[in-house]
């Protein structure tokens, strides 16, 4: 034990000053210390989505708090039939080592991340491009309307290709210089005095990594950070409690949702699945499950968006869930369901790295059971492969991010066309199908809302899947920091315009 | 001696050799790859046609066999690839966490050694004493506490409560006390009792006796015989112990947000990084076999009667 002391006593006494603390008190300088819930092994912009939300690189377009799509470091852009495309690149913006930004080193970093990323060179599908002082042309391989959405996305950010270690210390437009960078651990950053949209408030700022939600909300309270990504829920009472805490609740991009099998014959029948949907208890979710950190989904997009349909208001509980089982062609007894005489066994899949599924699974399970049907419950590990490969499930949890760019060809294409990657349910809907491609090809704004807007409709209508909540994201930081933004698409965390106050 | 190395040097690549085609074969028979992460079918909108075209550009779609030869022959070249989620070489990813990981393992043991050995000592030496009761209950209630739950309880009182330690990151001597702490104390549960049991046994025999009877004093035979003669298992356990915190501590690196090993390698495993599992099981596989070497010779030095009983094989 006196070992054990005098090494404790010789670690403190070798140990430089504490990060942070001790030398803000020597000089006056503004810092602050994020801390994510996801550690990042590269920042490699073309890899990593940390230094976008770190503040270091930018992307040709950002989604705005609204979800639309706004100019970043491409002022405007213009294209007649989807494919030919003009972007005006920013100028008076350097990287941050004081190169200009031009139409050219734009090409070449975004040929950097197709070459690099084969996700980039998929979500792009660019063709050729050429760049002539601050223009740049793009050419995608077939009518592309959403091109300009897809630039959204975090990897095809902007970052000097010539500068040396990309992956360690990359070169971008934005408010913050990475000074050092710890794999798994943080990223070290400093302001750029001469970044064009006005210099940060901040003179450092540390993006931290922190995987356990338990350790992240002590690290707030021990003063080690100053704004903390996704809190534990259970602590709520606690962190509301600590007047130098303030939360930040934000309904987030993804949809919690239950999945049919269609590879199953019997939820190829639309009854069946609005049986489910009818006996799903989306209040007991949001409320007893997730704490209140959700809103109630009625379709897979957030009301706000332009596109959404007015869905007919649809009665839930075990008394409508009845009345499609008896639709469906199940024989209904005393409030129990059964086929050809025999109980009613399913399957319902679900995975642990959502904590909320496993126990909203149990609760459908005893909804379920009340009504005689057996629901078994398997937790599965590599999901994702497991629900595309399998043929026994009946029932799945899933939340996709439903518009990662603003845009909804994303989802539509990859939930319901039948070779999409997220189709886990094998729909296969012809109407559908030619809604989607359609969508894919039309240019005008108008036109595609009313596209998608359809898609929707049938959606709803044919019940491919049951929408549960839309999941909030939780955000706690101390009441020094200042003009902390919370982003629907969470992309965009340190900014030029957060702040502290001086401790 | 040199035909004693050169045995030892063929044991170790026909260990090597296994090791790699049955991990090999293990990864590769597990379900899932890397090919849906790679295109980030999260946020990208790709065709099932598209992630098998890039299971073809990966050769994923090749039979184990053929992928095993390609791999050996890069191998055989000391080439083992890149990490699918890095690109970095899979040498440099794992060079670069070594050190963290191994200040982590020096530190944890000397919490190890400073705790363990003078509680199971002065266990050994005052049986059913106050010392004895003690380091009982301390032993059983270290080996009762998970580690992420000490490491939290650390947290708790030395970080949130009393600001005296920085409660995650790395970078200073002070950000290695909590982690350390947390490895060494769990670890050291065990150890005590090990300890005590063993110096106890090695009390009890004959030639502790003998060395009774001819008058040696009672602190000279405690720490020069019964000391050197109880180590063989402590040793033994203590190679095993060392390996462990070599591959890494997944809990306690997630926990203290620590740049080691193991955190990483968990997330290779779940993104199905097959280079950089294969490359991890090889490095830790020939760590553990080095240690293994040291620990006979360690055992043969402290305890001489193996070392001739070997011999006299």
């Amino acid at each position: 034990m006196v070992c054990m002391l005098l090494t404790v006593v010789l670690l403190a006494a070798c140990s430089g000053p504490q990060e942070g603390s001790t030398q803000a008190t020597q000089q006056p300088k503004k810092e602050l210390t994020f801390l994510f819930n996801f550690a990042s092994q590269t920042v490699d912009p073309g890899l990593d989505y940390t230094p976008l939300r770190a503040g270091v690189v930018e992307t040709l377009v950002k989604l705005d708090e609204n979800v639309k799509i706004q100019p970043w470091l491409a002022t405007q852009w213009s294209s007649k039939d989807g494919q030919n495309w003009e972007f005006q690149i920013r100028d008076g913006v350097t990287f941050q080592n004081g190169k200009k930004l031009t139409a050219e080193t734009v090409k070449q970093s975004l040929e950097r991340s197709i070459e690099l990323n084969p996700g980039v060179k998929q979500v792009l599908r660019i063709k050729s491009m050429k760049a002539s002082g601050q223009t740049l042309h793009v050419v995608t391989e077939e009518p592309f309307p959403q091109f300009p959405s897809e630039l959204v996305h975090p990897n095809t950010a902007i970052l000097d290709t010539e500068a040396a270690d990309p992956d360690k210390k990359p070169i971008g437009t934005g408010p913050f210089q990475v000074e050092s960078f710890t794999a798994g651990t943080s990223l070290k950053l400093t302001r750029y005095d001469a970044y064009w949209s006005g210099a940060a408030k901040l003179d450092r700022a540390v993006f931290a990594f922190n995987e356990d939600a338990n350790a992240r909300l002590s690290a707030i309270l021990s003063g080690d950070a100053d704004i903390v990504y996704r809190p534990p829920v259970e602590s709520m009472d606690k962190m509301k409690q600590d007047n130098q805490l303030k939360l930040d609740s934000v309904v987030s991009l993804r949809t919690h949702e239950l999945i049919f099998s269609t590879k199953r014959p019997l939820f190829q029948n639309a009854n069946l699945r609005k049986a489910f949907d009818a006996l799903v208890n989306r209040e007991e979710l949001k409320d007893a499950i997730m704490g209140g950190q959700a809103t109630v989904a009625q379709g897979p997009f957030l009301p706000d968006f332009p596109f959404v349909p007015e869905y007919p208001t649809r009665k839930t509980g075990a008394e409508e869930a009845l009345k499609w089982f008896k639709e469906a062609g199940f024989q209904v007894d005393n409030g129990k369901v059964t086929q050809n005489g025999k109980p009613l066994t399913l399957k319902l899949v679900t995975y642990a790295s959502r904590a909320e599924f496993p126990i909203f699974s149990q609760a459908l399970q005893s909804e379920a059971k009340q009504l005689g049907i057996t629901l078994q419950i398997e937790q599965v590990e590599n999901y994702e492969d497991y629900l595309m490969n399998d043929t026994t499930w009946d029932l799945g949890m899933y939340s996709p991010l439903i518009a990662p760019r603003g845009d909804a060809s994303y989802f539509l294409n990859v939930s319901f066309l039948p070779d999409g990657t997220l189709n886990y349910g094998k729909i296969n809907d012809e109407s559908l199908n030619k809604l989607i491609y359609q969508l894919d090809q039309t240019v005008d704004t108008a036109k595609r809302n009313e596209l998608i807007s359809q898609a929707l409709t049938r959606i709803h209508e044919q019940t491919y899947y049951s929408y549960l909540v839309h999941p909030n994201t939780l955000v706690v930081y101390k009441d020094r920091v200042k003009n902390w933004v919370t982003s629907k698409s969470e992309y965009y965390m340190l900014t030029n315009q957060l702040d502290v106050e001086a401790k | 001696m040199i035909q004693m190395l050169g045995k030892r040097l063929i044991e170790f690549f026909l260990f090597i050799f296994l090791l790699s085609l049955i991990s090999f074969a293990g990864i590769k028979l597990a379900p899932g790859d890397a090919v849906r992460l790679l295109l980030r079918v999260d946020d990208v909108a790709v065709t099932n046609e598209q992630v098998e075209i890039q299971r073809e550009i990966m050769g994923l779609n090749e039979p184990v066999i053929v992928q095993y030869g390609e791999w050996l022959s890069k191998f055989i070249r000391l080439d083992l690839g890149a990490s699918y989620m890095t690109h970095r070489p899979v040498v440099e990813e794992i060079w670069t966490r070594m050190p963290a990981t191994l200040l982590l393992t020096f530190t944890s043991i000397v919490v190890l050694v400073g705790v363990a050995v003078p509680l199971g000592a002065c266990s050994a030496l005052y049986p059913k004493k106050w010392i004895d009761r003690v380091s009982r209950v301390l032993a059983i209630m270290g080996a009762s506490i998970p580690s992420f739950w000490l490491g939290l309880l650390l947290i708790e009182g030395f970080s949130v409560r009393w600001s005296i330690f920085p409660a995650m990151g790395n970078g200073t001597l002070m950000h290695l006390v909590l982690p350390s702490l947390t490895l060494g104390l769990t670890m050291a549960a065990v150890y005590v009792r090990l300890i005590r049991s063993s110096l106890l046994n090695s009390l009890s025999q004959d030639f502790i006796l003998g060395a009774r009877s001819r008058g040696i004093g009672r602190q000279r035979i405690f720490w020069l015989h019964a000391c050197r003669h109880s180590l063989t298992p402590v040793v033994t356990m203590f190679g095993v112990s060392v390996g462990n915190l070599l591959g890494g501590s997944v809990v306690v690196e997630t926990i203290f947000a620590y740049p080691g090993l193991g955190k990483f390698i968990v997330e290779a495993i779940h993104n199905r990084d097959y280079p950089m599992i294969q490359g991890y099981i090889l490095f830790m596989g020939a760590v553990i076999m080095l240690l293994h070497v040291m620990t006979d010779v360690t055992v043969g030095y402290v305890n001489p009667e193996i070392r001739l009983k070997e011999g006299g094989h």
